[in-house]
């Protein structure tokens, strides 16, 4: 009795172990990941929130620049931040960086993921327009290749698409993205996202013949050399062709942002392209995030494009509601 | 400038991690005579005190050469126990235990001390052939290789919170698996028809944990009992937890990727 009864318990015990390890080695690691991914950049902007300038003057300046060109009721609202955090830099600095310490560390603390996220939306959304102009789509003048439409709100985005679930359902998600929300509305934001990007690349400011030159010659300052290099020989090949890559750029986005709607083969070939796309736009139109040049506030939307496309990649057997490792009972 | 105060609290945290990590070695020699993870406790002990140095003036100790001379040997070191880790396991679980993320952090200090312009190293903190005190610091050479180290920096944090913040339900499972020990303890001399399928939970728990606290649960396994069971024995068995190592090193982390963009 006493072995069987201890055989039964062990092997309900192996057999709990083989399971969480096989929940762990399996699809829900995938979305682990890309909120591990979600939480690292978190917390590298919270540490590039105290760098030196953050705790200057300078930095107030730079947000209160982002209402020029924003209608006033966009426009007003972020003076007023910018005013306050003028009067009082480092506890409002201070603050700031420890708001993004905690969403970086909440997220990738298991028990407090959700509350993270939650918090990460509300607050990328402040940001956003507080901090950034609402990424300077309402000025004209916005472009895909400086970081339209704001880094930040993309951050928002990526805390929606990695949500985590925890009531089963049947039907089975093609890709993490859209395990949350199913597949039609996760199509629906990557064709938003994209398809605005596309129309942002041919507005008139961004179709002038020197207009993308410019952007990516200014980057070169400060930058090492290897980069600077890089942006000089990127400028060189978009002198006076302003608006022709600007229309192949947003022939490329547009054809990115219906992707997803396509057969398995052209849908991994336009995640392809995108992620592409976002690494060229990181190093070249964004120098990575210009950290390197000191000063910068995130790692601008490269990156964030290239873990969202990631996040679209199609996988087999992806069950939409499969409870996450997260949510996993403790016994 | 960033306010000094907020260094000193850096430095306050990275003198905690020094003086954590120089109470484990002394309570693992207690416990066992053998600390299996010296090398790691003694890795965090000499971060912890030159980090603080180098955030706050006045905690300055040792000139730079001879800690470069010091991280050459820890990251030497370190490379060294990677290579013998290498053997039959993947990079995922070699990333997952503790020489790798320690030959990254040892290879950041030999840089940061290393790559540092000459002109900084003498500046604001006014410490002659040191870099104390990050108000007078100035740029990294090859900013570059900087990215990569706060990239992988901000990388294993987060690994480390999640791995840790996993922990309690493994642990829970662990519990369990005592609780039978305890239950039949005494059949256990039985024989191995009793034995076997035990041993094959514990393996099977010992696996799902993970290489890092894989030898504390077969420890605890063969024994039937652990440091919990006697009172005075829980503080020593919080102390020489993987949790707390892992908890030196993501405080190591944060405060090393902060160190280098603030020198970038």
């Amino acid at each position: 009795m006493v072995s069987d009864s201890t055989a039964l318990s062990a092997g309900r015990l192996g057999g709990r172990a083989s399971a969480a390890a096989g929940q762990r080695s399996g699809d829900v690691d995938l979305r682990r990941w890309f909120q591990l991914g979600l939480a690292a950049i978190w917390l590298l902007d919270a540490i590039l929130q105290y760098q030196s300038f953050m705790f200057t003057r300078g930095f107030s300046q730079m947000l209160a620049g982002t209402a020029a060109g924003n209608p006033a009721f966009i426009a007003e609202p972020i003076t007023w931040a910018a005013r306050i955090i003028a009067q009082h830099p480092v506890p409002a600095n201070v603050g700031f960086a420890t708001i993004q310490l905690l969403i970086g560390f909440g997220i990738a603390w298991r028990p407090t993921l959700r509350a993270a996220l939650a918090a990460s939306v509300v607050w990328s959304v402040a940001v956003w327009w507080f901090g950034e102009g609402l990424g300077g789509v309402l000025t004209g003048g916005a472009s895909p290749v400086s970081g339209a439409p704001g880094a930040v709100i993309l951050y928002a985005l990526l805390a929606v698409l990695l949500w985590p679930v925890s009531e089963p359902a049947k039907s089975p998600a093609p890709f993490v993205a859209a395990r949350p929300s199913g597949r039609l509305t996760a199509s629906l934001l990557w064709l938003v996202l994209w398809g605005s990007l596309a129309y942002l690349a041919v507005t008139a400011a961004n179709r002038t013949a020197q207009g993308l030159h410019d952007m990516v010659a200014g980057m070169a300052d400060g930058e090492p050399s290897w980069l600077a290099a890089t942006d000089r020989g990127a400028a060189g090949l978009l002198a006076h062709q302003g608006l022709s890559a600007s229309i192949v750029l947003a022939v490329v986005l547009a054809l990115i942002a219906v992707g997803v709607f396509l057969p398995v083969p052209l849908h991994k070939a336009a995640i392809v392209l995108a992620l592409v796309l976002s690494a060229a736009i990181w190093v070249v139109g964004q120098n990575l995030g210009g950290i390197l040049a000191g000063g910068a506030t995130d790692v601008n939307s490269g990156l964030l494009l290239a873990l969202i496309a990631l996040a679209y990649w199609p996988v087999a057997a992806v069950t939409r509601g499969t409870p996450d490792a997260t949510e996993a009972p403790a016994s | 400038m960033i306010p000094a105060w907020l260094l000193d609290v850096f430095a306050a945290v990275m003198l905690v991690v020094a003086a954590v990590s120089a109470a484990r070695l002394a309570a693992a020699r207690l416990r066992a005579g053998v600390d299996a993870n010296a090398d790691v406790d003694g890795a965090h002990l000499l971060m912890g005190i030159s980090m603080a140095g180098m955030l706050a003036s006045g905690l300055h100790t040792l000139p730079n050469n001879v800690w470069v001379a010091i991280f050459v040997a820890m990251t030497v070191w370190f490379a060294w126990r990677v290579y013998a880790d290498s053997r039959g396991r993947t990079v995922g679980a070699l990333a997952a235990g503790h020489h790798l993320p320690h030959l990254v952090h040892s290879a950041a200090m030999v840089y940061m001390f290393a790559a540092v312009t000459a002109g900084s190293s003498t500046g604001g903190a006014g410490m002659a052939g040191g870099m104390g005190g990050m108000g007078g610091m100035g740029t990294l050479r090859v900013p570059t290789l900087g990215l990569i180290f706060i990239l992988l920096m901000t990388g294993w944090v987060v690994v480390d919170l999640d791995r840790i913040s996993r922990r309690p339900e493994r642990r829970a499972e662990l519990g369990q698996l005592r609780s039978v020990l305890w239950r039949h303890r005494a059949a256990a001399v039985a024989g191995p028809v009793v034995v076997m399928p035990v041993a094959v939970a514990a393996v099977a728990v010992a696996q799902t944990a993970g290489p890092a606290s894989g030898s504390s649960v077969e420890a605890e396994t063969a024994t039937g009992e652990s440091a919990t069971d006697q009172p005075e024995g829980r503080a020593l068995r919080g102390l020489l937890d993987h949790r707390t190592a892992d908890g030196c090193r993501i405080a190591m982390g944060v405060t090393m990727a902060l160190m280098l963009v603030l020198m970038l």
